[in-house]
């Protein structure tokens, strides 16, 4: 009996020892989240972490897009081929989770917390901020996923690529004058702050963001005359809609006054990439097209 | 019109199967089998079944019967059709309450998020009640009511442009939603339920009152007491529902408007078959809003507002 | 004070007063780009194109005041007609429906159909205000009990409800509309441009000179309808050509800048406290007082979080709406 039992515990300590090996604990929002296998099948509700996945060259059988494909990042898009949508980022479809039986949800506090009780029923939830990130903060939830998908040694050499790369592109842009990321639809403009995503990103970048005199990350509705007062040297407009309302404004005599317009320094970027996904890989396409659009 | 004994007969054959419908239906669609296999917990679709859909279909039978029922009580004691439970200002205030909360404490918690609105609402309540005392009229109780919600209103819109980070999220919750509910807060619930059989007594009353106060007061009811105790009653029901869903609008307008016109107004049989008509009106309406364009849920709010459009303009041309 | 209860003249020139003292404030306060008082009127009489504080001013400050004159006059003005006309002291276009009703319409071109112009907003606006009054006064007609005011008002509540449930419902589907319609929503006169004005300026100056024109006629209705009918006024023709007026005015506004809520309720009934209750007289004061209220929130909104703007048109219902509770409560209904 003893004898049989001795080896029980042998034949368990042996079945379990690689399991253990792999084990991962990591601080997500919700305090510790600890996973003891590598997840094969992850579902993502925001496309922040589909680019941490991306990342490492793991593709996600399900991601919150809103029912739009085209709203992932075309580089991911290409890492990670198709998916299954689960609906809407603010609202995901819990039953389409659940049949995609995965083995890993990674969720956003801000959106799914009231949801992070069902979520943890269908499958293990790690759950990090995503929504109001900061470009470090992205970093670091990257460096996270990393960890729990099993892939910390790619995750760290992808995170040193991307800062070796956001420094090779910080050389190449050249110094000097304020830039200010705004989002244009049918009749406001809204500008993303320095402590917004897009404005940690032209940070990183070592260039300077516009003083809007705001404290959080909330962008903010401006009219023609608040732009004035900012006045930055650079606009950097993503267009939600066409025609905007930036072209009722080019008929207003002020709009010639702004420093971007009188030097011709008003470029047009994806909303999408600037405004929507965040992500090492959207910072990177952020970084190219700064490049783009500042060395012709 | 219908016969009640009739009437129940197809409203409860009805629920039945509309019940079965949203469990098998959704933005993954089962078969009758699995369905069954669901409920227990070594099936494959047990969370879909066990802990999504069959919470969630309970949830909507029970809020609709009670946002349904508070609307009958409101109706009953303003004695207008187009009175609602929103006359009280109730779903304003728990909406002012849950928009202040979320803006002002983003980093807190969004379970808290009932407790918060519950709070709001009864608070929205009783300062309606401090305004109005009991000695006003009906209506009078009911355009200040109305007033009330006006303010609660404007300050939320206003707390949403001053603070516009969450305003998505804001707009969610305010437009009154079944999406992430489950078992914790159909238990949260339970005990409300008790002012289902309160509100019910009441039927005999309201009748009284319908014939005007005098008669009422000959006959050996007290009107005062009795507005009193139906609109407390209403309260208690929709405060308890919205902070659990959100407000969920026409419901309390339409259910008992549109029982009313089966069975008519007797409320010995409407208060009842009012509970059957806001629970079918919301299965329909969160069962449609989850599978109209699968993956995406569309708030069950939403639905009973397209559903209540079409229903006042046929009201409109049967009144002609 | 007396004699300024009773002489019109005294009345019409203090009003006419504060608002030009208002207008000069609206022109410089609470500027992100500094502006002086001197240079505010300088830009309006020696414009110096050099100068970026007189473009503020004549590009910028300038259309948007005068926008404002025209919408404050434009809602207390729809406000004092839908009030003879239903001779219901709570008829304003945001209790009975039409600014609801409007937002709808114009929630539905701009988040679907957004490629459209100001011109289709604006009629957006107007038809679904008048589908929502329209709804409002059938509904409100139909059924009987709870007194005549009590009844309109819930219709109108009952319909505002429902249109501000789609609204909400176009708005959540198209996310990234949100926050413009938001924004519209809540109102402000930061969207004020020369071309706004001048597309305002035509239909506005007409439909109030037509306001004017039929306030004899509202005298009549004050004696009720069947009175009114007797004296000779065609019920159906006042009702329909005042209610074209009224969708004129407040979809005419709305288009413009938005909602501005409780203008409509609040404006006639301070104008019937200074000067009584002859149309004639009251329709231009009316007029003068909504131009000057939408001036000072609009001042006052600029102030709030200043370098931000925060809605004049939130303000506005913030304030607006304990001020229909008041009404609520001093008239026996």
């Amino acid at each position: 009996m003893l004898r049989s039992l001795k080896l029980l515990g042998l034949s368990l300590l042996i079945v379990a020892l690689p399991a253990l090996a792999s084990a991962v604990d990591v601080e997500d929002e919700k305090g510790t989240f600890s996973i003891e296998y590598t997840p094969k099948r992850i579902v993502v509700l925001e496309f922040s972490f589909a680019d941490a996945l991306a990342a490492v060259g793991i593709s996600p059988v399900g991601i919150a897009d809103d029912k739009e494909k085209a709203r992932v990042l075309p580089a991911v898009r290409e890492v990670i081929g198709d998916w299954e949508s689960v609906g809407m980022r603010s609202q995901p479809s819990l039953e389409v989770i659940a049949s995609l039986k995965p083995d890993l949800i990674i969720a956003d506090i801000g959106r799914h917390e009231a949801v992070y009780e069902d979520l943890k029923k269908i499958a293990p939830t790690l759950i990090l901020r995503s929504r109001r990130e900061t470009y470090e903060d992205n970093l670091k939830a990257s460096a996270i996923i990393g960890k729990v998908v099993g892939k910390h040694e790619a995750m760290q050499a992808r995170l040193t690529q991307h800062r070796e790369f956001m420094q090779s592109y910080k050389e190449k842009l050249p110094k000097g004058g304020s830039f200010q990321f705004g989002v244009a639809r049918h009749d406001l403009l809204s500008l993303h702050p320095e402590a917004a995503y897009a404005g940690g990103v032209i940070k990183a970048l070592g260039l300077e963001n516009a003083k809007t005199g705001a404290k959080d990350g909330a962008s903010r509705r401006v009219s023609l005359e608040q732009l004035l007062a900012v006045n930055p040297d650079y606009l950097i407009i993503g267009e939600y809609s066409k025609p905007n309302v930036l072209n009722d404004w080019e008929k207003e005599p002020l709009w010639n006054v702004l420093k971007a317009v009188k030097n011709n320094r008003i470029f047009n970027v994806d909303p999408n990439t600037w405004s929507r996904c965040r992500g090492i890989m959207a910072a990177e396409q952020m970084a190219k097209d700064l490049v783009k659009i500042l060395t012709p | 019109m219908i016969t009640p004994s009739r009437f129940f007969l197809f409203s409860t054959l009805l629920l039945v199967f509309l019940a079965l419908t949203s469990l098998s239906f959704g933005a993954v669609s089962l078969s009758f089998l699995d369905v069954i296999n669901g409920f227990f917990e070594d099936s494959e679709h047990y969370f879909t079944i066990h802990e999504y859909r069959l919470p969630r279909t309970l949830l909507a039978i029970v809020v609709g019967a009670m946002m349904a029922l508070s609307g009958a009580l409101v109706q009953g004691v303003i004695r207008n059709p187009l009175a609602s439970p929103d006359v009280l200002g109730v779903s304003h205030g728990a909406g002012l309450a849950a928009v202040l909360y979320m803006t002002f404490l983003p980093d807190a918690s969004t379970n808290w998020l009932p407790e918060v609105a519950l709070v709001g609402g009864l608070l929205a309540a009783i300062v309606l009640w401090l305004l109005c005392g009991t000695s006003s009229s009906a209506i009078k109780l009911a355009i200040t009511g109305v007033a009330m919600a006006a303010l609660y209103g404007s300050a939320i819109d206003f707390v949403l442009l001053v603070k516009p980070l969450e305003v998505n999220n804001a707009l969610l919750w305010l437009t009154g939603s079944l999406w992430g509910r489950g078992w914790p807060q159909l238990t949260s619930l339970l005990p409300w339920l008790l002012l289902i059989p309160l509100g019910l007594g009441l039927a005999k009353h309201l009748n009284l009152i319908d014939l005007g106060d005098d008669s009422a007061v000959c006959l050996g009811t007290k009107p005062n007491i009795i507005r009193l105790i139906s609109l407390a009653t209403a309260v208690g029901l929709t405060a308890s529902c919205v902070a659990i869903c959100g407000p969920i609008g026409f419901l309390g307008l339409i259910a008992p408007h549109l029982t009313r016109r089966l069975i008519g107004g007797r409320h010995q049989v409407l208060l009842p078959a009012t509970l059957f008509v806001g629970a079918l009106l919301l299965v329909i309406a969160d069962l449609v809003a989850r599978t109209i364009n699968p993956p995406i849920e569309l708030p069950a709010g939403l639905m009973t507002a397209i559903i209540g459009a079409p229903y006042f303009l046929w009201l409109l041309f049967s009144l002609r | 004070m007396q004699y300024l209860k009773q002489s019109y003249t005294a009345q019409c020139t203090l009003l006419c007063s504060l608002l030009l003292v208002l207008a000069w404030v609206s022109l410089f306060a609470w500027s992100a780009v500094p502006v002086t008082p001197t240079d505010a009127l300088m830009a309006l009489i020696n414009m110096d194109d050099d100068k970026i504080s007189h473009h503020i001013v004549w590009d910028i400050r300038v259309p948007r005041l005068l926008t404002g004159i025209l919408v404050g006059a434009s809602l207390a003005t729809a406000g004092a007609i839908m009030q003879a006309l239903t001779q219901n002291p709570l008829a304003s276009p945001s209790v009975l429906g039409v600014k609801a009703g409007a937002a709808l319409g114009m929630a539905t071109v701009s988040t679907i159909t957004p490629w459209l112009g100001l011109f289709s907003t604006s009629a957006a606006a107007m038809v679904g205000g008048g589908v929502a009054w329209l709804l409002v006064m059938l509904l409100g007609s139909a059924w009987k009990g709870g007194g005549e005011h009590g009844r309109l008002v819930l219709a109108g509540v009952a319909i505002s409800a429902l249109c501000a449930a789609l609204t909400k419902a176009m708005v959540i589907l198209a996310e990234d509309q949100a926050s413009a319609v938001m924004a519209w929503l809540a109102g402000s006169l930061a969207g004020a441009s020369w071309d706004v004005f001048y597309t305002l300026l035509p239909v506005t100056i007409i439909s109030l000179f037509f306001a004017v024109l039929i306030s004899p006629i509202l005298n009549l209705f004050q004696l009720g309808e069947d009175n009114a009918q007797n004296l000779g006024v065609s019920l159906l023709w006042t009702k329909l050509g005042s209610s074209v007026l009224v969708l004129l005015l407040v979809g005419g506004s709305l288009a413009a800048v938005g909602s501005m809520g409780f203008i409509g309720l609040l404006i006639p009934h301070i104008a019937r406290m200074l000067s009584g209750y002859d149309h004639r007289k009251f329709m231009p004061i009316a007029m003068l007082l909504g131009a000057c209220l939408i001036i000072a929130s609009d001042i006052i909104s600029r102030s709030i979080i200043f370098p931000i703007e925060t809605p004049a048109g939130a303000l506005l219902a913030l304030f607006g709406a304990p001020f229909f509770i008041y009404l609520v409560r001093k008239r026996t209904l």
